[in-house]
């Protein structure tokens, strides 16, 4: 005969707290979504500029512009450390003007020229020696996108500290409702506990009779919330269409990278269960101690 | 085993519910506890049990004075003393099989060890075939033999019993007392609440009288 369970689960069901639980996950599987997705986008945007840099060469009075882009392209493409260096022809870069100018004619302004540079990222160039040699170029000056990159950087660390603020959040919150969630437990099955000590059981034997639950709740829970977080991603993914950018390619990005690169979004989501059940755990063992050291 | 000092009890601001009760229980005794309702001897038995702590005073039990003791060294004392409580106190969602078993299996006893122990108790008190139901469906003197079993299944050193006979038929009552007195003669000591006249002229016990908070022996 297997001896009832000396807690009943019907006392004080635990379904409103394994409900606000799962919410609690799915919103940290959100943020951690966010901050991976945030996190590869800066890595790949950051790595795009540090391979290129820009050599911009003005028209300079008393100096043939064509003869200088020449000149400079000859000294960027001799440097140690980088791979390409190809001259953006007039057209390509009327192009890139086109915003601001619209599409007239850009014949007769002073507009300048530029070389697209590709660096090697494994063996970078000295870019002060670089900049040091093009001086010699009239009218040359050397961008290696470092300000744009400082700017994503510190885009990137805002967000993800706004992440990392959103998971701090959902863990208090998450913390401030199994401590409720247990009081409540204790306080419906009172007279239960009173009894329990009266027969002289130890605080930690009736702890572990109610804790068990708050276990199955934080295990329930994570893994609900981390279920509905990737759907949502694979909603995302699907419903945005097929463009190669965008909140849509970083959901099937997130979801079906290569295994060596998904094994880590995965591993991260999946620490969602595993972080509520140790939540719920540990939360409801302390309060359990706490409030059953003071039940006499 | 059981020595009171000049023990006193209020419950918050309240008026004293006991007042220098001063005795001492040894082991082997047997002692009734009488007086009016609300002379308080619930109050005596919630401290003896150790659910309450004197307001003033020593309590020793087991050679222990338990009157400040932490939290954390009560179970090992509970666990030598029984306790029939006057309102039974059985839980309602538990068969009465693992309600009288109950504090084996709090004491970490494996099922298998007490099975024998609880279904003989059982058959003795006349419930072998109520072990699979629940106390709501139980009558008072079921759930009172229930309860009684229950106090003694761990063999305890001292029993306490609020009101054991209350609910019965003199007939079982007379078969608990002499549950009590071969429990006593084999070496538990037993302390008895009741309003019982025929009980205690049976038993022939010497009494405890608590009047108005004080205690006196008669």
């Amino acid at each position: 005969m297997k001896p009832g369970a000396i807690i009943p689960a019907t006392a004080a069901s635990l379904t409103s707290l394994t409900v606000t639980m799962a919410v609690m996950c799915y919103l940290a599987c959100l943020a951690i979504g966010a901050l991976i997705i945030v996190d590869r986008a800066v890595s790949s945007w950051t790595s795009g500029l540090a391979r290129e840099m820009t050599v911009q060469v003005r028209v300079v009075r008393d100096a043939d512009i064509t003869t200088e882009v020449e000149k400079a392209r000859g000294i960027v493409a001799a440097f140690p450390g980088i791979l390409e260096a190809d001259v953006l022809d007039e057209s390509e870069g009327a192009k890139l003007l086109e915003p601001w100018l619209g599409t007239r004619s850009l014949e007769g302004l002073p507009v300048p020229r530029l070389i697209r540079v590709v660096s090697d990222i494994d063996h970078p160039p000295d870019v002060a020696a670089l900049e040091s040699e093009l001086s010699q170029v009239k009218g040359a000056r050397l961008d290696t996108h470092q300000k744009w990159e400082a700017e994503l950087t510190r885009m990137a660390r805002a967000l993800s500290a706004v992440s990392y603020a959103i998971l701090l959040l959902i863990s208090i919150s998450a913390v401030a409702i199994v401590v409720f969630a247990t009081r409540a437990v204790l306080q419906a099955n009172r007279h239960i506990v009173d009894l329990l000590h009266l027969v002289g059981a130890r605080d930690s034997y009736i702890a572990r009779q109610i804790d068990g639950r708050f276990l199955r709740t934080g295990l329930l829970s994570g893994f609900i919330g981390v279920g509905l977080g990737l759907f949502t991603f694979l909603l995302l993914g699907l419903l945005g269409g097929g463009s190669e950018s965008g909140v849509a390619a970083a959901s099937r990005g997130l979801l079906f990278s290569a295994p060596s690169i998904a094994i880590w979004s995965y591993g991260f989501l999946f620490a969602v269960p595993i972080a509520a059940t140790l939540i719920c755990l540990i939360t409801a063992r302390v309060t359990l101690m706490r409030r059953l050291g003071v039940i006499t | 085993m059981l020595r009171l000092e000049n023990v006193g009890l209020r419950y918050g601001d309240g008026p004293e519910i006991l007042r220098d009760v001063s005795f001492a229980v040894h082991t082997g005794d047997f002692y009734f506890l009488t007086g009016p309702s609300g002379a308080g001897k619930s109050s005596l038995l919630k401290l003896l049990f150790l659910a309450l702590r004197p307001t003033r005073g020593t309590l020793r039990i087991f050679g222990e004075d338990v009157s400040n003791l932490s939290h954390g060294k009560l179970p090992p004392i509970r666990r030598r003393i029984g306790v029939v409580f006057q309102e039974f106190r059985l839980l309602d969602h538990l068969s009465t099989y693992d309600n009288v078993a109950l504090p084996l299996r709090v004491a970490g006893k494996s099922e298998a060890s007490y099975r024998r122990d609880v279904m003989d108790l059982l058959d003795w008190v006349g419930l072998a075939e109520k072990s699979s139901d629940l106390p709501p469906v139980l009558s008072g003197g079921e759930k009172q033999r229930a309860a009684i079993a229950r106090a003694v299944i761990a063999k305890p050193q001292l029993l306490l019993a609020d009101e054991p006979t209350g609910n019965v038929d003199p007939v079982l009552a007379k078969r608990l007392l002499h549950l009590f007195l071969e429990l006593n003669r084999l070496g538990t000591t037993m302390l008895i609440a009741t309003h019982d006249k025929g009980l205690v002229r049976q038993a022939e016990r010497p009494v405890l009288h608590l009047e108005q908070g004080a205690l006196n022996l008669q």
